[in-house]
């Protein structure tokens, strides 16, 4: 088995996965926003006594939870606007696709989390006057962040990998950027090597900034 | 009864699902008053306390804390509906409450946590809160652990926080749910010795306990509570001495051995 790598045929075009890793960031910031933001309401709402907020907040989440993310993305860019007449560019459906495709997630890891805390925590806030607005902010809410934080970083490196799904809406991340430059190149495998090493670099920092943030609000209490 | 008693207590029901906890109680504490409730577990004591601050929501009857109706408000058919959770929250926070699990806010301090309801809730200024704080961690006897965060004191300690916690917001009324069942006994004097205090100085006060030998000594009346329903009330020494049902004197002969 003879292959010759070739990398230096790559390194000439480094200027691409530089300008695709932005793309990629940005995408994966911008829907980690709408997720979280998502997440926070529909977990709420999921917790919530009426059912009028508890149903809706279910479907949301099981359905997005249990079908596919290429799915949900190819029918809001080409499906919605047959139907509804919207119709977003390929940058704006990604970004709603995985801010709705992480809300799911993320409901459900802020759902866990405020579950997590004690029921006692909630009487004691309330035996001294507090609103449930105002337990939830100061009282139930910052423990149960504390150990939101592993999970959200698992979804956090998942909605990254995620971005590549772009692809297919010919968003110019990662993914999509490499496969342009395969078809210049005829170099996949040291493309699609590339390709991981920059999802690595990217990713993995961010995994060790999380541990020691860990670490760091487990010494206070 | 008058209007001026602390708490009164009407035709009270609660149920949990099909379970029927609170079987239509009635009750007046006093201004001033300490009242003991005893009876097995599971014969709603704990229910009914949580009903007087609307913890639990309850599903017929009234409660009432001085003037105000606790939890519903009066509707123009003359039916009661929920009241608003600002009102509920604000009668609330005129009742203090000793949990068995003490529940202090595992990441704030002893003073952050007796401080959290009077700067966040009554919106005093956090210097003179701490002050306040640090008086009432001096009279409850852990000024020293101030600054200790719950996981690092003693379960004696952790519930002598709570109660300056509630104290904290200076309340008409304190209810303690089984203060010291979760206690190490060797630490049981130590909080019965703050309620002590608490009630000599005319706090009113509604305690579920186990404690036999507190009741006897520092309750102005006892009630026996068993099934849902009030079996038996009196002074402590008629219903240590001579309880007049057969459930509270079977209850006695079990506990006090």
């Amino acid at each position: 088995m003879g292959y010759v790598w070739h990398f230096e045929v790559i390194w000439e075009y480094q200027a691409v996965f530089y300008r695709a890793a932005v793309v990629t960031v940005e995408v994966t910031i911008g829907s980690l926003a709408i997720g979280l933001a998502l997440g926070l309401a529909f977990g709420m709402m999921r917790l919530s006594q009426r059912a009028a907020l508890r149903w809706p907040a279910a479907f949301y989440i099981e359905s997005f939870r249990s079908t596919p993310v290429l799915v949900q993305l190819v029918w809001i860019y080409y499906a919605l606007p047959v139907l509804s007449g919207v119709q977003m560019g390929n940058v704006t459906s990604l970004l709603v696709g995985l801010g709705l495709h992480s809300g799911a997630y993320f409901a459900e890891i802020f759902r866990a989390g405020i579950l997590s805390v004690e029921r006692g925590q909630m009487d004691a806030a309330k035996a001294i006057g507090m609103r449930h607005f105002q337990a939830m902010r100061r009282i139930i809410l910052p423990p149960a962040i504390r150990r939101m934080i592993p999970p959200f970083i698992n979804e956090f490196a998942t909605l990254m990998k995620l971005t590549t799904l772009g692809t297919v809406l010919a968003v110019g991340e990662l993914l999509h950027e490499s496969e342009n430059l395969i078809n210049n190149t005829y170099r996949p495998l040291e493309v699609y090597t590339v390709l991981a090493v920059a999802f690595g670099v990217i990713i993995f920092p961010i995994i060790l900034l999380s541990q020691q943030l860990e670490r760091a609000l487990k010494v206070r209490s | 009864m008058s209007e001026t008693s602390a708490i009164r207590v009407r035709g009270l029901h609660k149920h949990f699902g099909a379970n029927h906890v609170l079987r239509g109680i009635d009750l007046t504490i006093e201004r001033g008053e300490v009242l003991v409730i005893i009876g097995p577990s599971g014969s709603g004591k704990s229910t009914l306390l949580r009903c007087l601050n609307f913890l639990e929501e309850y599903d017929q009857g009234e409660v009432w804390f001085g003037e105000h109706l606790v939890g519903y408000r009066r509707a123009r058919d003359g039916g009661l509906v929920r009241d608003r959770e600002r009102n509920v929250a604000r009668v609330r926070a005129q009742m203090g409450m000793v949990f068995q699990g003490f529940n202090l806010f595992p990441y704030k301090t002893v003073l952050e946590n007796v401080i959290e309801g009077p700067v966040i809730v009554q919106r005093q200024a956090p210097e003179s809160a701490r002050e306040d704080g640090l008086a009432l961690l001096r009279k409850v006897g852990i000024a020293d652990k101030a600054d200790a965060y719950p996981s690092r004191i003693s379960g004696g300690q952790q519930q002598r926080a709570a109660i300056a916690r509630a104290l904290a917001m200076r309340p008409q009324a304190m209810l303690f749910d089984e203060p010291t069942s979760s206690l190490d006994p060797e630490l049981v004097g130590e909080v019965l010795d703050v309620m002590r205090g608490l009630a000599a100085e005319g706090m009113t006060m509604v305690v579920v306990t186990h404690e036999m030998g507190f009741a006897r000594d520092v309750a102005d009346r006892v009630v026996m509570m068993d099934e849902g329903v009030l079996v038996e009330e009196g002074a402590p020494s008629e219903i240590f001495r001579a309880p007049r049902q057969p459930r509270t004197a079977e209850f006695l002969r079990r506990v006090i051995h």
